[in-house]
């Protein structure tokens, strides 16, 4: 089983891509599930055709976590791709990140976290211990930074390579840096800019994914690109992205090199 | 708590702000105490308080609600099982309830102020208490104090006696040391006003602004003195009577403070501190070593002017006498722990 996380800033395009790289995991016959751990709780809609599935925390806020069976949290969307958000409290109260955490017991305990890859869509903009959940414990085991050149997003990105270089001096850490994925925002020369980041962080540029029309004109339809437009160019992005993916293995995996502030605005500077 | 509150001896000064504020909540009967936290947060601190009672034979167990958070309440916020409490509690009639919170409702940031704030019909005092926040008993019993001030409205006049403050309701002699200052004060003519918090109801405390002169019951609680001299105007002395000339001075001070001749009162006081020498003269020309039980102080002045009154000797040769945990309050305190003394030397 291979678990891997995508993190990243608010709006960055983390849902977008994992989705899509769930559906042309999918499409390979892989059993795929997607877990999205952000209160937004919208990472699997296009996967369920535009359904807000309920999340694992209205149910224990309605229930109690004792009552809750498998079923009432995991659905199943395109090509069988089990689908599950951890949801939150309600904005401006209570703690989402133990929220996450009591997600990921409860999943545990349900037994649910099965499948040949575990796709961890995690908010990365808030990084307490909750947050940082999906990096621990052995969950997710490979982490992709979702990014665009812009200076914000490169700074969300070098904030969780601090997280992993952290967890990773821990004795029972399994989990390290697989690759950077660069969202476009369409700046000039942001796949160089964003390879740049990647190799100064200790790591590498696995996909360049273009802003495309596409991706819009898809969730207006409730679909996933791949699923929406398998033939489209931006459909080949992905499962280029989902090829790769499949083909990190441990020994590829890096514990990232976080920035100075100063070192990732002189960086940002230089393609201005 | 301490003779000595140097950093070497920090060990009574810690532990949790919430025994501090249970400290002062319990000691209002006609209020009920709330916990905001988990079930645990109330149940040993109520229990240090019990058992701290329980050794001196005080057999006390004041309600106290817990709102008793549970994993859900973290993660969704904990301010309706707050409100929840707060409503099971009313339904006691309480005339005052006191919510001490605790670490966890302050760290999922609870807005614990907003809820106490609503009409509840009755006063509802949030008490902050979070331990991580810093602080330990004496904190969380100086700010429960402050906060429960609150419930005191302006008077019109100054007539109406003398308030005592903070006294120390889970200190062994308590009752005495108040026995001991309400007597000073009966020699200059004096009544009690209010205990500022022991055994007084919301209504009691509400006459607290009348009283023309606070005592406080030691200096630790200087900037409650300073609170009440500002919102009140007035004026506090910072201790109880501690030492033979510190309770002659402290008769004196009372005096100027309310007006009224205290040099009657003096001279008597000390007739009465020097019948002690007779009455101890079985102790005269002894020698006594003050042991300073691990963590208090042996350098107090208190102890060598009352050996020296008595003709003992102090000699690292002679016998070991503890230093008493709080220091004797009054010429009664120190006729306590003559007899205590005593008890050591005849062993
Ligand atoms: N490659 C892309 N091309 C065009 N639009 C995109 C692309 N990636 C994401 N978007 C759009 O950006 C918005 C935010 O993306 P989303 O995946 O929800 O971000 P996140 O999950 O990081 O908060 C979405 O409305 C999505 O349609
Ligand atoms: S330190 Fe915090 S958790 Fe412990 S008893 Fe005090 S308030 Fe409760
Ligand atoms: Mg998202």
């Amino acid at each position: 089983m291979k678990q891997i996380a995508l993190y990243g800033k608010g709006g960055i395009g983390k849902s977008t891509t994992s989705a899509n790289l769930s559906a042309a995991l999918a499409d390979t016959g892989l059993d795929i599930m997607q877990i999205g751990c952000d209160p937004k709780h919208d990472s699997t809609r296009m996967l369920m055709h535009g359904t807000w599935i309920p999340t694992v925390l209205d149910l224990v806020r309605e229930k109690g976590d004792e009552r809750i069976s498998a079923d009432q949290v995991v659905f199943k969307g395109y090509r069988g791709i089990r689908c599950v958000e951890a949801g939150g409290p309600e904005p401006g109260v209570g703690c989402a990140g133990r929220g996450i955490i009591a997600t990921f017991q409860l999943l545990e305990r349900l037994d649910a976290l099965h499948g040949d890859v575990i796709v961890y869509d995690v908010l990365g903009d808030v990084v307490c211990g909750g947050f940082a959940m999906p990096m621990r414990e052995g969950y997710a085991q490979e982490i992709y930074l979702v990014t665009s050149g812009e200076l914000m997003s490169l700074y969300a990105a070098n904030n969780i390579c601090k997280a992993i270089a952290r967890l990773s001096r821990r004795v029972r850490s399994k989990c390290a840096l697989g690759g950077v994925i660069c969202n476009s925002a369409n700046i000039a020369e942001e796949n160089v800019l964003v390879e740049e980041f990647a190799r100064r962080i200790n790591s590498r540029l696995i996909a360049y994914v273009p802003r495309d029309r596409i991706v819009q004109v898809a969730e207006i339809n409730r679909q996933t690109v791949i699923e929406y437009a398998p033939d489209s160019a931006q459909a080949g992005v992905y499962r280029a992205l989902a090829a790769g993916v499949l083909e990190i293995t441990n020994t590829d995996l890096t514990i990232p090199t976080p920035l100075e502030m100063d070192e990732l605005e002189s960086l940002a500077l230089e393609f201005v | 708590m301490n003779l000595n509150p140097s950093h070497l001896n920090l060990s009574r000064y810690e532990g949790c702000t919430i025994t501090g504020a249970l400290a002062v909540s319990a000691f209002i009967p006609d209020a009920l105490t709330v916990v905001h936290g988990p079930a645990g947060c109330a149940h040993h601190n109520l229990s240090l308080l019990h058992a701290t009672l329980l050794q001196q034979d005080r057999l006390f167990l004041p309600p106290v609600f817990s709102t008793g958070l549970r994993e859900p309440d973290i993660i969704f916020g904990g301010e309706d099982a707050l409100q929840r409490t707060i409503e099971r509690a009313l339904e006691r009639k309480p005339r005052a309830v006191c919510v001490i919170s605790t670490c966890i409702a302050e760290t999922i940031g609870d807005d614990t102020d907003a809820v106490c704030g609503r009409d509840w019909g009755v006063p509802v005092i949030h008490l902050h208490s979070s331990g991580f926040l810093g602080g330990s008993f004496n904190e969380g019993f100086v700010n429960a104090l402050k906060r429960i001030a609150g419930l005191v409205p302006p008077a019109e006049t100054r007539d109406g006696g003398i308030n005592i403050v903070g006294e120390k309701n889970l200190e062994f002699e308590v009752e005495e040391n108040f026995e001991e200052v309400a007597r000073l004060l009966g020699v200059l003519d004096l009544d009690v006003n209010v205990r500022f918090v022991r055994n007084e109801t919301v209504d009691d405390i509400s006459r607290f602004s009348a009283g023309c002169l606070n005592i406080l019951r030691e200096p630790a609680l200087d900037p409650i003195g300073r609170h009440f001299q500002e919102a009140f105007a007035q004026p506090y002395l910072s201790g109880f009577p501690v030492g033979l000339q510190g309770t002659r001075e402290f008769l004196r001070a009372v005096g100027e403070a309310c007006g009224s001749a205290a040099d009657e009162a003096i001279a008597a006081e000390e007739s009465l501190q020097d019948e002690l020498s007779a009455e101890f003269a079985d102790l005269d020309g002894e020698a006594i070593s003050l042991s300073p039980f691990g963590f208090q102080c042996p350098e107090f002045s208190l102890l060598s002017e009352v050996a020296e009154a008595i003709g003992l000797r102090i000699d690292p040769e002679g016998t070991e006498i503890p230093v008493p945990f709080g220091a004797p309050v009054g010429t009664a305190g120190i006729r306590r722990m003559l007899h205590q003394w005593r008890r050591f030397l005849h062993a």
